[in-house]
């Protein structure tokens, strides 16, 4: 017990994240966990879902357990599986499991990337039964009202293949996630990318200006994680429109024509 | 060389056609006098653009001559690939204009001297444009720069600068400024105005209450030029930066300094810092406190709309602004343009608003004199149906170019401008380019919408246009196939029935052998990590540790999921030469591939096409990839025929296109065909495979593996350049086809 308690205290959050509220998602995710009802984060790549749930983690002072789901990942992967150790078969908890035995909260990261009949596993987890069947254990676990289960996925990229069934979907709190407002952002890149509010405001605006490619060939814009990872290599040196082609323009595409359009944005602006 | 020798030669060159003696005459006459290695280059030319158009080649004829004493012999192909393009852009207008001038037009930037063109820069600045405004606002060519608030119009060509990139720092400057003019809200209509005229823009509104309206304009287009100009230096710092060296070296109107008039010592101002100084006179001194004063700090257009009032009562009667052209960047204020769109877009949205409340409005008939309405209705109707019939059928008759005119036209009537690229070269709307010497065989083809009272089958959907390669050219003939998808109709006979009675055999060996294909879920043992413990491992491992030997590790069961994730459509030639045997065995073979594919879970499609000429090339879907083979599809397998030509590149195109939406490791084109790709027109032969060729490159560099299944004789003397030595297979007996098809598809996905 004490081997398995000391694995669920490195998932505990001890200092507090940054985080920048954009809207009322912390008293709805508050909410949904003193009601035990489960979280889905919808938004666009580097919006800030995975910082959202870190920072709530740490409010509510629980481990959070996170998965980042692929379409390779098992239903063992995610509930455990019997390993063999000095010829003996041991038991050993998936993350999933780990969580409910502790109360934590499990992040399901990108979930539509997980194959359908590995996500069904969590149906029972996320109505009010609230229980976690392990079949090869002949077990059944019974969430304690500290454990949470929240899911996130992009709705922007995915092809219809993958989308969420419904029967997923609707066990769900959804909390949509969106780049946050101009001035907030400016705060957050200022802040995490350690820059001066006039540069911060420039790669806001340079980020803006990304987005709006969407029918030029541009799905999704450069998010708020870009501009900071930006706003870092500036910190460490790097020129300015050099750090925008490394962090920005080349991570964005590969299109000749579109770099190039990216460049004279970024000449433009700095 | 002489006439007759020289018409001789052109007849030779564009059999089978026989155009009109005195045209050729006309067209042919001028060159006589060149010489003979002159005579073979500007010949040479002519079949990549006598299938294009016929007058474009006798314009092409009579221009050639004097476009030589431009350009050197070898040069001339490279000119003729340039006027096909503008022709295929503009017209035959825009050709001839291309064709008049081969110095300005083709020679200077050949040598490296000409400006930089719009066309150039687009690609880059387009979505650059985008991304400022946030939202579509394409970049049209035209004399000046301005924007009517959908449009941004530039320039056609720079030539300003010697460095190209000083031209394209202006372009960007421009596009930029006319961006910020939308942003920055000069174009706001005045506050506590009062609008004498609905249909005219509220600042022409404004600028109308003075004696000289057009003065007041210009005032107010400089002022706000300066606050722009703020705007951008605080947006786009970096753009205004670089561009600061270019500023001074802007061309400017007046030079005598003593002739200057207020315009002109302001516009000084603006891009060479050379402020006049003080004491100059009244209108002056004000002007330029007032602009400074406007750029320093307005967030919109009301202080300059006061400063214009305060300026023009200090403005002299005997001066006179009109001298003075706009800075270059600043160009045009198309306000009225502005307003149409503004007007056109409200009433859009009340005709949207109208249609909705009459959907939802109830009818309300008066009892009374129901009957009687409804009959007027009833005849009312009938008449109308009549009426449309009518049209139908003089539909009909037209030739299909020009069908595709009378699309044209209307689509010039639609609320948004068209992204025309046309309008590059000065003009407003198409309507030189189709132009044409014969109706079928040149200018774009549009995509017609669909209507009713088609003979056979019914257009399923809205009809694709697709580009054909022209290898004459080096180049695409854009827009020059319609694809119509047709409904086959499925048709009710033994044919299914007999086929799987007579392969009865056959079908079930095909069918174990395709189940060995199917793999999908399956455990494997003896792994080192897996979902599930292989207890004979395991008792092996223990019992091999007891004994003294190395354990194994390797204890575990894994389910391997390997998906075949296989989508394949097969094409199916359905052109006239398929009749008898031919096509009897194909549908034979089509029958027993799917009775054999049903028992893998591969996705499949079938499609076949055939057509007549570039403007009605037909697909037919058999069973579409998400379709079950269901009863339908059977009896649409049953329908399938002998039609008319063998168009394939089109039809490969549109596989291509089918096939960008499906997500799959494998994507498999089977073609089907008994011969060469030819059609009703010219295309035929070498220009026929070239096209076809290119089409395949096409659907291999977006990952589909075309294959082809021939029965053709002399296939190998093209098949190999068209798909690649092994990607295509010969099929002697055409009574092996059935057999054949479905081995080959087991080799191929195995």
């Amino acid at each position: 017990m004490s081997g398995r308690q000391m694995r669920i205290d490195e998932y505990r959050i001890e200092e507090e994240p940054y985080y920048l509220p954009t809207g009322d998602e912390l008293a709805i995710a508050e909410a949904a966990y003193g009601d035990g009802s489960p979280l889905l984060l919808k938004g666009p790549t580097g919006c800030g879902k995975t910082r959202f749930m870190q920072y709530l983690a740490w409010r509510l002072q629980r481990p959070l357990v996170t998965v980042s789901c692929h379409d390779d990942l098992s239903t063992s992967d995610l509930v455990g599986r019997y390993l063999i150790r000095a010829g003996e078969a041991v038991w050993t908890d998936g993350p999933l499991t780990m969580a409910v035995r502790a109360g934590a909260i499990c992040y399901l990261d990108e979930i539509v990337e997980a194959r359908k009949d590995t996500t069904v596993v969590i149906h029972p987890l996320a109505d009010d039964r609230r229980q976690l069947p392990i079949e090869k254990r002949g077990e059944l676990l019974t969430a304690p009202p500290e454990f949470m289960l929240a899911v996130s996925y992009n709705p922007g990229y995915q092809s219809v293949l993958k989308d969420l069934k419904a029967s997923t979907r609707q066990r769900f709190i959804a909390l949509s996630f969106d780049y946050p407002s101009p001035d907030k952002e400016i705060e957050i890149v200022r802040r995490e990318g350690h820059l001066e509010p006039e540069l911060a405001r420039s790669l806001v605006k340079l980020a803006g200006m990304t987005r709006g490619l969407k029918d030029s060939g541009l799905p999704e814009g450069a998010s708020t994680r870009l501009l900071i990872q930006t706003g870092k290599l500036i910190g460490r040196g790097i020129p300015v429109k050099t750090a925008c082609r490394a962090a920005i323009s080349e991570a964005l595409t590969d299109d000749r024509e579109l770099l190039a359009a990216l460049d004279e944005m970024v000449s433009s602006l700095f | 060389m002489d006439l007759e020798s020289l018409k001789e030669k052109f007849y030779r060159l564009v059999a089978p056609s026989l155009p009109n003696e005195w045209d050729v005459e006309e067209a042919l006459s001028p060159l006589a006098d060149n010489d003979s290695t002159c005579l073979d280059e500007i010949f040479a030319q002519i079949p990549a653009i006598w299938p294009v158009s016929h007058s474009l080649c006798f314009a092409y004829l009579s221009a050639a001559g004097p476009a030589l004493c431009c350009l050197a012999v070898d040069e001339l192909s490279l000119w003729v690939h340039t006027l096909l393009d503008r022709y295929e852009t503009g017209g035959l207008r825009g050709a001839q204009l291309f064709m008049a001038d081969v110095e300005q037009q083709f020679a200077r930037q050949l040598r490296g001297q000409g400006g930089l063109r719009l066309t150039n820069v687009r690609p880059r600045l387009q979505p650059y444009v985008n991304g400022l405004a946030g939202r579509e606002l394409p970049l049209l060519g035209a004399a000046e720069a301005a924007t009517d608030s959908e449009v941004i119009f530039l320039p056609s060509e720079i030539a300003l600068f010697t460095e190209q990139e000083e031209n394209f720092l202006l372009y960007k400057l421009m596009a930029s400024f006319q961006w910020a003019s939308l942003a920055a809200g000069v174009f706001a209509a005045p506050p506590l105005l009062k609008l004498h005229r609905k249909s005219a823009h509220p600042l022409d509104c404004f600028f109308s209450e003075f004696d000289r309206p057009d003065d007041a304009r210009r005032l107010f287009h400089l002022l706000e030029t300066g606050r722009v100009l703020a705007f951008l230096r605080q947006e786009l710092p970096g753009l205004m930066r670089t561009a600061a060296p270019l500023l001074p070296r802007l061309p400017l109107s007046g030079d005598e300094a003593a002739a200057l008039n207020v315009l002109d010592r302001m516009q000084r101002g603006l891009l060479r810092g050379d402020w006049p100084a003080d004491g100059h006179s009244p209108l002056v001194d004000r002007a330029t406190a007032l602009l400074r004063r406007s750029a320093g700090q307005a967030t919109d257009n009301r202080a300059s709309l006061e400063a214009v009032r305060e300026l023009m009562v200090l403005l002299a009667p005997d001066e006179h602004l009109a001298a003075t052209a706009p800075l270059i960047f600043q160009g045009t204020l198309r306000l009225q343009e502005m307003r149409n769109l503004g007007m056109k877009r409200q009433a859009d949205k009340e005709l949207r608003m109208m249609q909705s409340a009459t959907v939802s409005l109830p009818v309300v008939r008066r009892p009374a004199d129901a009957g009687a309405q409804s009959g007027n209705e009833g005849g009312q109707q009938g008449h109308d149906a009549a009426l449309i019939t009518e049209m139908e059928q003089a539909w009909e008759q037209l030739t299909p170019f020009m069908q595709s005119q009378a699309l044209q036209i209307s689509i010039d009537d639609m609320p948004q401008p068209p992204a025309d690229p046309s309008r590059d070269h000065g003009q407003t709307r198409v309507t030189g380019q189709t132009t044409s010497a014969t109706g079928g065989t040149a200018g774009p083809a549009m995509a017609r919408t669909p209507h009713a009272g088609r003979k056979k089958g019914q257009e399923m959907t809205e009809p694709v246009v697709y580009d054909e390669w022209d290898y004459r050219r080096k180049g695409f003939r854009k827009k020059w196939c319609v694809v119509n998808e047709r409904e086959l109709p499925p048709v009710q006979n033994t044919f299914i029935e007999q086929t799987l009675k007579q392969y009865r055999g056959q079908i079930r060996r095909l069918r174990h052998q395709f189940e060995l294909l199917q793999t999908g879920e399956r455990f494997v043992r003896r792994q080192r990590e897996g979902n599930d413990i292989d207890f004979d491992a395991l008792v092996e491992s223990v019992t091999d540790n007891v004994a003294g030997l190395p354990p194994s590790d390797r204890l575990f069961i894994r389910l391997a999921r390997d998906h075949r994730d296989i989508a394949v459509t097969f094409l199916v030639d359905m052109s006239n030469s398929t009749s008898g045997w031919v096509g009897q065995s194909i549908k034979e073979a089509l029958v027993l591939i799917c009775e054999a594919m049903e028992v893998l879970n591969d996705r499949y499609a079938i499609y076949g096409f055939s057509g007549m000429r570039r403007l009605r090339c037909e697909i037919f879907p058999v069973k579409r990839l998400d379709e079950r083979y269901s009863r339908t599809v059977r009896q649409r397998i049953s329908a399938i025929g002998p039609r008319e030509y063998t168009r394939m590149a089109p039809a490969i195109r549109h596989m291509t296109s089918l096939f960008a939406q499906v997500e799959a490791r494998i994507r498999l084109l089977i073609v089907l065909s008994d011969g060469k790709p030819e059609d009703y027109d010219d295309y035929k032969g070498e220009y026929a495979i070239e096209d076809t060729r290119h089409a395949l490159l096409e659907a291999k560099a977006k990952g589909i593996h075309p294959f082809c299944i021939t029965i053709d004789r002399q296939a190998h003397e093209y098949m190999a350049h068209m798909y690649g030595e092994v990607n295509y297979i010969f099929i002697d007996k055409i009574k092996q086809l059935p057999a054949r098809m479905s081995e080959i598809y087991r080799t191929l996905t195995s």
